[in-house]
């Protein structure tokens, strides 16, 4: 048999986690829900709805003191018609995983039934509301995770989020020479099959400068 | 010495796709990378915006043409979460059989590809003769060779054929016979060794840290396998144990391991099939008619405004993971917003750093053992 978490294993885990950011962000005005997926095993997560102003307390506090060390995946959104509160999302979802480093020549087995306190995995789902306007903007975690770093540039490169504080921001999927704020997952973009005029406004290129114009390649 | 940059790719056997790796060399020593991505971005994020949720799983597929069953399951599973459909357990069965027969064929392209990186071209012949046994499987769930479009939301397409149980018995025992046939080409090949070994190291929490997960996270010495720690579909009921491997040093997981660590993840997948076959519910050779309550049910086709859809699933290089927004009746059957996690995107950047320090002959053997693949990177 494979080895598993149970559901009694993941029930305890997400009501200690929130437990313990409840009791850390008592004040501050930050929800704490635990929720369960409705597919799969139907396993409960904690979902954390904080403004950009507590969101490096909050993400500091994941990491160290609940031992978050793997950011999944950042997803901007965008909601023209979602209010003056919020224009914008940015969601972040991270994962807990008893990972450490191992001696040479030995390795870590670990059983997922008998995994206990913060070993137990476990998911986070961070949502940042933003209100509405050209300039959305959420602090980086890029040095709290690695992992962000990336997640982060292609949010900015596809949403159009920018992430206070990140080094090295750049394109990573469209071209490098793409227009200044030509961020294709904003709603105001249609797909357009046959009329480029809809990416650029200066369709001959006469104009453009690319973004990164001037960076050491 | 001067240093000076180097341009590997887009075109370069290296890369294994369409990327740049810039290297800054000092002689043959490599001092700092650059990796340059994106060449065959195709905004499938956007366009799912504007599609079904059923219509959205063929572009899943595209992602990665390597292993198209996996990634359209994680997206179905994903999509199941946000329109709460319930799989029957048959169809969870031939799903599993499904992406892990996928895995294999995925397995066998890596180390196909990765031969000739090394300089063995024979392992690029031998492995595709492999991958083709489990690429005729899979072809006779999904009607085709590679984009299978076969997961469906609360089920699957159709039951697997009559015989199907038996010729995938037959081909798994007989690749299990053709694993040791490439130790024995590999592990006694001064060559590969050589090449391998003591290169690429990368420890488990650097690895995590960066957000590396899949094959080469275990092969740091960590069991982590979304397979277990997110457990979903029937893993908890057939045989198997996550591959991990032990590093050879306290630097972490050098390219040797990483290429053990596939090789024994290739033998679980066998492990688990076999297992399956006997286990699944039903009788693996009977044959009900799609559409039937065995293999899928019925699921909601609008998703309510504010609902959100999450998968995590062990891909076959890492964890891939779906988020979906759901729109309300403004956007009827589509899905507000469709986020995709690759996996190979957050490692490239990482594996072109861990590169630092090794000579540029080094780079292929690198690169390689992570196993990249471009169009899930880019998308």
């Amino acid at each position: 048999m494979g080895t598993t978490i149970t559901k009694e294993q993941n029930t305890a885990a997400a009501q200690a986690a929130a437990d313990n950011l409840a009791e850390r962000f008592a004040d501050a005005g930050i929800t704490i829900e635990i929720l369960a997926h409705s597919a799969g095993k139907k396993f409960d997560f904690v979902r954390i709805t904080c403004s950009p102003d507590q969101w490096r307390a909050v993400a500091k506090h994941l990491k160290h003191e609940l031992g978050v060390n793997h950011c999944a995946m950042v997803t901007g959104t965008h909601y023209p018609d979602g209010g003056a509160d919020r224009g914008w999302e940015v969601a972040y979802h991270l994962h807990r995983w008893p990972i450490k480093n191992v001696e040479a020549h030995t390795m870590t087995v670990h059983e997922g039934e008998s995994l206990e306190g913060d070993d137990i995995p476990m998911e986070f789902e961070i949502f940042i509301p933003l209100a509405a306007g050209d300039s959305p903007s959420v602090p980086s975690v890029q040095d709290i995770w690695v992992g962000a770093d990336w997640n982060e540039k292609e949010t900015w490169d596809l949403v159009g989020i920018d992430f206070e504080g990140h080094e090295n921001m750049h394109r990573v999927l469209n071209p490098h020479d793409s227009p200044t704020g030509f961020h294709p997952l904003q709603r105001q973009h249609k797909i357009r099959y046959h009329d480029f005029n809809e990416m650029y406004d200066d369709p001959q290129g006469f104009d453009r400068k690319p973004v990164d114009e001037g960076r050491v390649k | 010495m001067a240093e000076m940059w180097i341009t590997m790719g887009p075109q370069h056997p290296m890369t294994h796709g369409l990327w740049t790796l810039r290297v800054k060399v000092d002689g043959e020593t490599v001092t700092d990378t650059e990796a340059e991505l994106g060449y065959i971005h195709r905004g499938v994020e956007k366009i799912c915006e504007s599609r079904d949720f059923t219509q959205i799983t063929p572009y899943c597929d595209r992602l990665c043409y390597v292993s198209a069953m996996t990634w359209a399951h994680s997206y179905v599973m994903a999509a199941e979460d946000l329109l709460e459909a319930e799989v029957p357990e048959r169809a969870e069965y031939i799903r599993l059989m499904a992406a892990e027969v996928q895995r294999l064929a995925s397995h066998l392209m890596w180390l196909g590809a990765f031969g000739p990186d090394i300089g063995n071209l024979t392992l690029m012949t031998w492995c595709l003769r492999d991958r083709e046994m489990f690429l005729d499987l899979l072809q006779e769930l999904g009607g085709s060779r590679m984009h299978y479009n076969y997961p469906r939301v609360g089920g699957v397409k159709r039951d697997i054929p009559i015989g199907w149980a038996n010729r995938l018995k037959a081909k798994v025992k007989l690749f299990e016979n053709r694993i040791k046939e490439y130790e024995m080409l590999l592990d006694e090949s001064t060559i590969w060794l050589v090449r391998l070994q003591g290169v690429g190291y990368a420890t488990a929490e650097d690895q995590i840290d960066a957000g590396v997960t899949g094959p080469n996270i275990r092969a740091a010495g960590v069991n982590a396998d979304a397979r277990w720690t997110n457990p979903y579909s029937v893993y908890d009921q057939v045989d198997w144990e996550p591959a991990v491997e032990k590093p050879t040093s306290v630097k972490g997981a050098d390219c040797y391991d990483r290429y053990r660590v596939r090789m024994e993840e290739m033998r679980q997948s066998c492990r688990m099939l076999l297992d399956a076959i006997e286990k699944i519910p039903g009788g693996a050779n009977t044959h009900y008619q799609p559409g039937d309550e065995m293999l899928i049910t019925k699921a909601p086709t609008r998703a309510p405004e504010g609902a959100t859809g999450f998968s995590t699933y062990e891909c076959t290089r890492g964890v891939s993971n779906f988020y979906l927004q759901g729109g309300g009746d403004g956007r009827g059957k589509n899905p507000y917003r469709v986020s995709i996690r690759s996996p190979m995107f957050i490692t490239i950047p990482y594996v072109a750093k861990t590169m630092i320090g090794y000579k540029v002959a080094d780079i292929p053997a690198i690169m390689g053992s992570f196993d990249p693949c471009i169009g899930e990177t880019d998308r």
